[in-house]
């Protein structure tokens, strides 16, 4: 591998990831590119980069997700490397070898990594060869009996996921057996409206493991380092909401093992630039692979703030050919880090999405809190893309004070025009359970009555209806009153 | 002014009575009170209601008001009577518009019927609000475009009007 400095960066992404990586390339003097679809034309992004390319699409995600055009991109510009981001085609293998055989490096992994990793079958397959521990479970390509009939033999709780999955989507529990057949056929339609692929795998299901996830980096060289775990247990809708590092309560014994057997996968799988191992742990201590994502995470703030360490600065430099220039011994954590995924969707509606206009918002920082996020004033939240605002990161001596700190941020914090999970994340982390790291994926179900919003007293309401009437005639002034012809025909039902 | 305010799914009839910055409130049933809405240097509004007082962030868009008080976001919704529809030129086409989703709950009228100014012809929920739609002129009804149980969307034509003496 020859030293190929990278000069000037193409960004496949947009929102709050994008503007993070602008951050860290005008730190390295290294010149950045953003593609934008015409709905983004005004963010933040667009406003940051050195230069702005419009990019298009029969939908805006499209655009984002056109190979062919981010090529183009690439040679309009003369960008030397693409920063991928997550989600789009940040673990799109095809992708990857296109960019390298324009002469384009891919900040990430090869795409042969990709391959083999990021589809979760092929992934299971390779854990299976090499006798890493991992949930019971069936695959479609195995042979035999018909694929219902063996994941029956399971036993329930099952949990269906497509083999091209992620985010959640295609995603069935199975709790009695009669209703496998059916779940069966609503994960495959799922998955391939989602991915393209209806390949399907079952694994035994539990109610109330935790979900734990170690941050690998290598270099060109075969240099392995892992960064620590991330707890991801609080999940809505089977997506991480609220993720920390180091994980609550984790025996120091348990997480070498498991940050061990992540450096372990990525050393088989000749793995490059950064991953993440995911883990599920069960309450008997026993922990098996869960899949392995082949990008920068949503949640490596939290990595970020607790090993200062800059993740996407790292990449660069390992896609660059660099060596790693740290050891395993070099890697310190300090503190705690607690991050929140401020997200335009409506917890009192199953946590679906919503959409709206950001009238105003305050999202506090400082004194240990950071806060990432592609937002301006007046912006449209439209169902085009994905429903998180901003991320809320926040840092402190230990697990308390980063609590604290997280609490008085996020209870400062307010967003008005589009309805968003702010007050909930408030509830979950000022909930005596979470406090305590008593912490699994069934925490938000089980807890559902706690976390609900307060009842208002009688005063409150009508501060908040006289705050309406007043508020609506003084600030925009609206025809409230009944007007000719109106008032000859409409009335109010006294 | 009088109106009627949704919040968490409840509808609210609030009265504002006299001008800024001596009106007062009436919600419901309960007596009229005196009601300030203050701009504070902060950017805050603050709120008072006869001897209650509240600091809120607040933003209005159209009919929807959004405020941040108590830890909460809130977003409600000023309600207005049935926008019914303006008269054409020429008074020959009439038509009632339904301000916002809802269902017919009772139809009063037929097509064909001679109506006269003000006489009931649909009652419609909307938001959970009943409201009746009124002949907003002596004609007939030329068209009855949804009826009982039926549910309709923001925008529909409800009832179309035609001359009386047809």
């Amino acid at each position: 591998m020859l030293m190929n400095k990278i000069k000037k960066v193409l960004i496949a992404n947009r929102g709050e990831i994008a503007c993070r990586i602008i951050r860290t390339l005008k730190r390295l003097d290294i010149a950045a590119v953003v593609v934008y679809h015409s709905l983004d034309a005004d963010s933040p992004a667009v406003a940051m980069a050195g230069e702005a390319l419009k990019i298009d699409g029969p939908t805006p995600v499209a655009a984002y997700l056109d190979i062919d055009g981010m090529v183009a991109a690439c040679k309009a510009t003369g960008a030397d490397a693409v920063h991928p981001g997550f989600g789009f085609l940040a673990e799109n293998a095809e992708f990857a070898k296109r960019l390298g055989q324009a002469g384009v490096t891919f900040i990430g992994p090869s795409p042969g990594n990709i391959e083999l990793m990021g589809n979760k079958i092929r992934a299971r397959s390779f854990c299976m060869e090499n006798k890493f521990p991992l949930s019971p479970s069936v695959t479609e390509d195995d042979r035999g009996e018909p694929f219902v009939q063996q994941a029956g033999k399971l036993g329930v709780p099952l949990l269906i996921k497509a083999a091209a999955g992620g985010g959640g989507k295609g995603m069935q529990i199975v709790r009695a057996p009669d209703d496998l057949e059916a779940a069966v056929q609503i994960a495959k339609t799922e998955a391939l409206r989602a991915f393209g692929s209806d390949r399907i795998y079952a694994e035994r299901y539990e109610e109330t493991p935790r979900h734990i996830e170690v941050q690998i980096m290598a270099d060109h060289y075969g240099q392995v380092l892992h960064l620590g775990e991330r707890e991801c247990s609080l999940q809505r809708r089977f997506q991480k909401i609220i993720e920390e590092s180091p994980a609550p309560g984790l025996e120091r014994d348990l997480r070498e093992r498991m940050c061990a057997l992540a450096v372990e996968i990525a050393r088989r799988s000749e793995y490059r630039n950064a991953g993440t191992v995911e883990f599920l742990l069960s309450p008997d201590g026993n922990f098996y692979f869960l899949e392995m994502n082949t990008r920068i995470q949503v949640e490596h703030p939290v990595t970020e703030m607790v090993t200062g360490i800059d993740l996407v600065e790292m990449q660069i430099r390992i896609a660059q050919g660099e060596p790693l220039a740290l050891r395993q011994d070099d890697i310190e954590t300090t503190g705690h880090a607690i991050e929140l995924r401020i997200c335009a969707e409506d917890p009192q509606n199953d946590f679906m999405p919503t959409t709206g206009g950001l009238l105003s918002y305050s999202l506090p920082q400082g004194d240990g809190v950071r806060i990432d996020h592609g937002l301006a004033q007046g912006m449209a939240i439209t169902p085009a893309f994905d429903s998180m605002l901003a991320k809320m990161i926040a840092h402190g001596q230990n697990r308390e004070e980063a609590i604290q700190r997280i609490k008085k941020a996020i209870n400062a914090t307010w967003i008005l025009g589009v309805t968003t999970n702010a007050d909930y994340l408030a509830r979950l982390v000022a909930h005596p359970d979470y406090a305590a790291g008593r912490i699994h994926t069934g925490f938000i179900p089980r807890h559902h009555g706690d976390l609900q919003p307060p009842d208002l007293s009688v005063d409150q309401r009508n501060l908040l209806l006289a705050a309406a009437a007043l508020g609506s005639d003084e600030i925009a002034n609206p025809e409230f009153e009944v007007k000719e012809p109106y008032a000859s025909i409409g009335m109010w039902r006294n | 002014m009088q109106g009627r305010i949704e919040l968490k799914g409840r509808c609210y009839d609030v009265s504002v009575y006299g001008r800024s910055p001596g009106q007062r409130i009436q919600i419901g049933d309960g007596l009229p009170q005196a009601a300030v809405l203050n701009r504070l240097d902060s950017g805050e509004w603050e709120i008072q209601l006869g001897g209650q007082r509240a600091k809120a962030w607040l933003q209005v868009k159209g009919e929807t008001v959004y405020i941040r008080a108590f830890g909460q976001t809130f977003t409600l919704s000023v309600v207005n009577p049935v926008e019914q529809a303006a008269l054409g030129p020429g008074g020959s086409r009439r038509r009632a518009i339904a301000p916002m989703p809802g269902v017919v709950v009772d139809t009063h009228v037929a097509e064909g019927d001679t109506i006269t100014k003000g006489q009931l012809m649909l009652t419609i929920e909307s938001m959970k609000i009943l409201t009746a739609i009124k002949a907003p002129l002596n004609g007939r009804v030329a068209k009855l475009h949804f009826t009982t149980g039926q549910s309709f969307d923001k925008g529909a034509v409800l009832v179309a009007l035609g001359p009386e003496d047809k």
